[in-house]
């Protein structure tokens, strides 16, 4: 992407930073809604401090004709509220980018490459509104001009999102707007590019984030039933779903605690309803005990883990993949479970739909693993066709409940006991795909004891050897019966048959590895890449099947351990070479296709070599 | 066909020790569910870690044997999803007023329509004898080797100050009265805490002798909503009053729930839920 077709193609990205506070993410949210309402697809990046005033906070807004993976590499245009804000952004800043500033408050450099744009933010909103507030509504009228947006779409904008706060709020943001969209009339800034409204787009596309994509998808799974207890970064799930679930009949429910929440949920799906917790690793971490018990008790229900920095506090606002070994290993002894990872927006809401019909498949508790960047992030998702969604029962395992798509959705009923069969019912029956026949509170005669006690098929304790073995050969059986359905899947990977170069991924960092693929092909080196949505169990032979020929695998991961990568090693002996990040943000294509670059030149060496 | 006693028992025989209060305690619950015709069927036990925990073994009902502290949000779990269930949580003292001491205040604020059974000995039984946090001052365990130093954990006052809105103390060797104490609390609307004295025979801080002495039945006329008063008496330990301290009426969380569905739906869609369809487009 070099200067001489900077705006050949649409696609660009706009970055907002200032001070925590100052609303620099709600102005680019309001933006990312303008850009949505086109024909063009978008994509958002944010960074909140913890606090909730002060310290730096930014938003970043791709906007391209065609399907977005990543926040990209560099940025076009970079709104800066503060010295702070440049500082950290500048470098990031393309040749020939435009700064937009505010001169009273940012020193610039000399011979910046940049074509630079100075609006008095504060003065501007100080002469409108005689107030400070409202710095971003000025930054908001003058993006708005600068992309040709009529004024009265972004006037509507303010209506909508201030409405309810009454006059003097909507008064002053709409002279804040004004004076910013004028400014930038009035020093006659060239408008770059025109975000033309498209009426089509609200009709197929929705603006949500990730963890708004969680909510929806659980509601489109049937779940009516949410208990949680509020943590960063997956309160927005939690919000949302407290919104939505009263709405489908559904309940909502805050707890005083993680261990409660899903104590809650157990309860739930025990009398029979499909229920979800959001979280994130502390509390899912509090949630260790409970996990065990939902796996012993063999329940379905699913736990969403939007990850953050660790361990401990950590970084609360930033982004982490490192609850993955915590996710499958960490509870006492050895309880199976499953774990999911959406590697977009858009796969939030189906990898959403598939742990619950994975869950009540197997009757046991389904991970997603989701991040603070993929939960923050805002993407347009096509609306799926709702004709296409029909419910099955959960017994009748196919493919399709496996990979729920925008073509066809099926959502698993619970596996019912039929009541004339209930002579002789064992509750943990051991069958052949290890999953057994569960009732539900209110059929008569279908009464069982269900318990965190080592039990025998009618769920009586037991503590006989030969019964322990049993029963834990049951349960993890499912997980069996799981792989091996996953192993009928086409295989999960892309780019050349012919690379000798594979890079592995999980989660969040789909898009900017396929980004960095699109860009290493550019330059002549080709790369397969693995990104698994189901991380366990792993589908083996599909990933043996990746990794022939291969002549270098490089592993991906925003950790500092590589905790993906000791999972493949152990289970397929080969020895990656590992690229982490472990700084809080994401990783970009450029900073993968820079460390792909240099195992290239090592492959071919040794290729050069060998001849 | 009429129940019978045996209808609400499971085919598992009790396991507690030969004169533990916990027979007396199970005996009463059967008693009472039979008394009230309560299906098996519609039954849900969730129970904690410790000898009481093993109580839902023995019943013939819908039955969550957990982990330890954890009864009292499980249960409501089950009864939020499903009101039209009559739903127990049990436990002892180490389970209740112990590791899972701190969500009962939440359950009450709720006012979830659950009955808690918590069954105090005063120990930790099933572990052979450790202190527990209502084990009487200076008395020898085997955590408390020289005398348990901490003051004792007074449950009904706390209770009290959570504003449960059924508290009851009971004596788990008088069956009779506990049986009739179980009936009024199954029949409550909102949370009902049945706090239950249950000797135990192997490691015996309480004796059946000892808590006849000493326990006294509330007066006659003991005025259920007056806090203060129960309050005072919940206090008294010459004697230790038994019977419903305290009862008043509020909206359940079954109740407060099913209030949001209708206001949410009536106001924003004309009393009916919303579609798929409707939900996703207000996304767009």
């Amino acid at each position: 992407m070099d200067n001489s077709n900077y705006h050949s193609e649409v696609d660009f990205a706009i970055r907002i930073g200032g001070e925590g506070g100052e609303g620099v993410i709600s102005a680019g949210e309001l933006f990312a809604q303008v850009a949505a309402r086109t024909a063009y697809h978008v994509f958002t990046y944010i960074t909140y401090p913890a606090e909730i005033k002060g310290g730096f906070s930014m938003i970043q807004i791709r906007i391209r004709e065609g399907k977005i993976y990543s926040m990209g590499s560099a940025i076009d245009y970079l709104i800066a509220f503060n010295q702070q804000a440049y500082d950290t952004t500048i470098k990031d800043l393309k040749p020939g980018g435009m700064l937009i500033y505010d001169p009273d408050e940012v020193k610039i450099e000399n011979n910046l490459k940049a074509e630079c744009y100075p609006i008095k933010l504060t003065k501007l909103v100080t002469d409108a509104t005689g107030s400070k507030l409202g710095k971003n509504v000025v930054a908001l009228g003058a993006l708005g001009h600068l992309f040709g947006v009529e004024f009265y779409v972004l006037e509507q904008l303010i209506k909508d999102r201030y409405g309810s706060k009454g006059g003097d709020v909507i008064k002053n943001n709409l002279n804040a707007l004004k004076a910013g969209y004028s400014s930038g009339e009035a020093n006659k800034w060239k408008p770059k590019f025109k975000l033309v409204a498209d009426a089509q787009a609200k009709e197929h596309y929705m603006l949500i984030s990730g963890n708004e994509a969680v909510a929806l998808g659980a509601i489109a799974a049937g779940c009516r039933f949410v208990a949680g207890y509020p943590i960063t970064p997956a309160t927005p799930i939690f919000e949302t779903l407290t919104d939505l679930m009263p709405k489908v009949g559904g309940r909502a429910i805050q707890l005083e605690d993680e261990i409660a929440s899903l104590s809650a949920c157990i309860g739930a799906s025990f009398a029979g309803e499909k229920a979800i917790t959001p979280t994130s690793g502390p509390g899912l971490q509090l949630m260790g005990e409970q996990l065990n018990l939902a796996s012993m008790l063999e329940l379905p229900l699913v736990i969403v883990d939007v990850q953050r920095g660790g361990p401990s506090t950590g970084l609360p606002t930033k982004t982490e993949q490192s609850d993955l070994k915590f996710a499958i290993y960490g509870t006492s002894g050895e309880a199976p479970r499953v774990i999911l990872a959406p590697s977009s927006v858009e796969d939030c809401f189906y990898q959403t739909i598939r742990a619950f019909n994975i869950a009540e498949r197997l009757q046991m508790p389904v991970l997603i693993l989701t991040d603070q960047s993929i939960g923050y992030r805002k993407a347009t998702v096509r609306i799926p066709d709702l004709s296409k969604l029909v419910e099955v029962d959960g017994s009748k395992l196919t493919d399709e409940i496996l990979i729920p798509s925008p073509e066809k959705i099926e959502i698993a009923r619970r596996i019912e006991m039929d009541p004339e069969k209930l002579n002789g019912y064992k509750r943990f029956l051991d069958t052949t795909d290890g999953v057994s026949p569960i009732t539900t509170p209110g059929l008569a005669g279908g009464q069982y004891l269900s318990g965190g006690l080592e039990h025998d098929e009618t769920g009586k304790a037991s503590y006989l050897p030969d019964m322990h073995l049993k029963m834990m050969r049951k349960r993890f059986k499912k997980l069996e019966t799981l792989s091996n359905a996953l192993e009928k899947n086409p295989p999960e990977y892309e780019g050349s048959e012919d690379a000798k170069i594979g890079v592995i991924g999980w989660g969040s960092t789909e898009g900017a590895i396929r980004e960095a693929r699109l860009l290493a092909e550019q330059r002549g080196i080709l790369f397969r890449h693995l990104h698994p949505k189901v991380l366990s169990p792993l589908p083996e032979r599909q990933v043996r099947h990746f990794l022939a020929g291969l002549k270098q695998v490089i592993m991906v991961e925003e950790n500092f351990t590589g905790q993906f990568a000791h999972f493949i090693k152990a289970k397929f002996g080969v020895k990656p070479i590992e690229i982490h990040k472990s700084e809080g943000v994401p990783i970009t294509p450029e900073e993968i296709f820079n460390g792909i670059e240099k195992v290239a030149r090592i492959v071919d060496e040794t290729t050069i070599a060998r001849l | 066909m009429k129940r019978q006693l045996q209808d609400y028992k499971s085919v598992i025989e009790p396991v507690w020790c030969p004169g533990c209060g916990d027979y007396g305690v199970l005996a009463s619950v059967e008693k009472a569910l039979l008394n009230l015709d309560i299906a098996p069927e519609n039954i849900v036990t969730v129970s904690g870690i410790g000898c009481s925990g093993r109580l839902s073994h023995f019943l013939n009902t819908y039955s969550l044997h957990g982990t330890h502290g954890r009864a009292v949000p499980t249960a409501l779990g089950v009864k939020a999803a499903h009101p039209e269930l009559t739903v127990f949580a049990v436990g002892g003292d180490g389970d209740g007023l112990g590791i899972g001491g701190g969500h009962i205040a939440h359950a009450a604020r709720k006012n979830v329509g659950i009955t808690y059974l918590l069954i105090d000995n005063q120990i930790y039984g099933l572990t052979k004898g450790q202190t527990s946090p209502t084990s009487p001052l200076g008395v020898k365990t085997k955590t408390s080797p020289h005398g348990v130093f901490e003051d004792t954990l007074a449950a009904i006052p706390i209770f009290l100050a959570y504003d449960v809105s059924f508290i009851a103390r009971a004596n788990g060797v008088d069956t009779k009265s506990l049986t009739q104490i179980l009936m009024e609390a199954i029949s409550h609307k909102g949370m009902s805490i049945v706090y239950i004295l249950s000797p135990c025979r192997t490691f015996p801080l309480l004796d059946s002798k000892g808590l006849k002495a000493i326990l006294q039945p509330l007066p006659e006329d003991h005025p259920r909503g007056d806090k203060l008063v129960a309050m005072e008496r919940a206090y008294s330990d010459k004697p230790i009053y038994t019977g419903v301290f305290y009862q008043v009426q509020k909206p359940t969380l079954e109740d407060r729930l099913q209030n949001v569905i209708k206001k949410v739906c009536e106001k924003e869609n004309g009393g009916d839920n919303y579609s798929l369809d409707k939900v996703l487009k207000s996304f767009a």
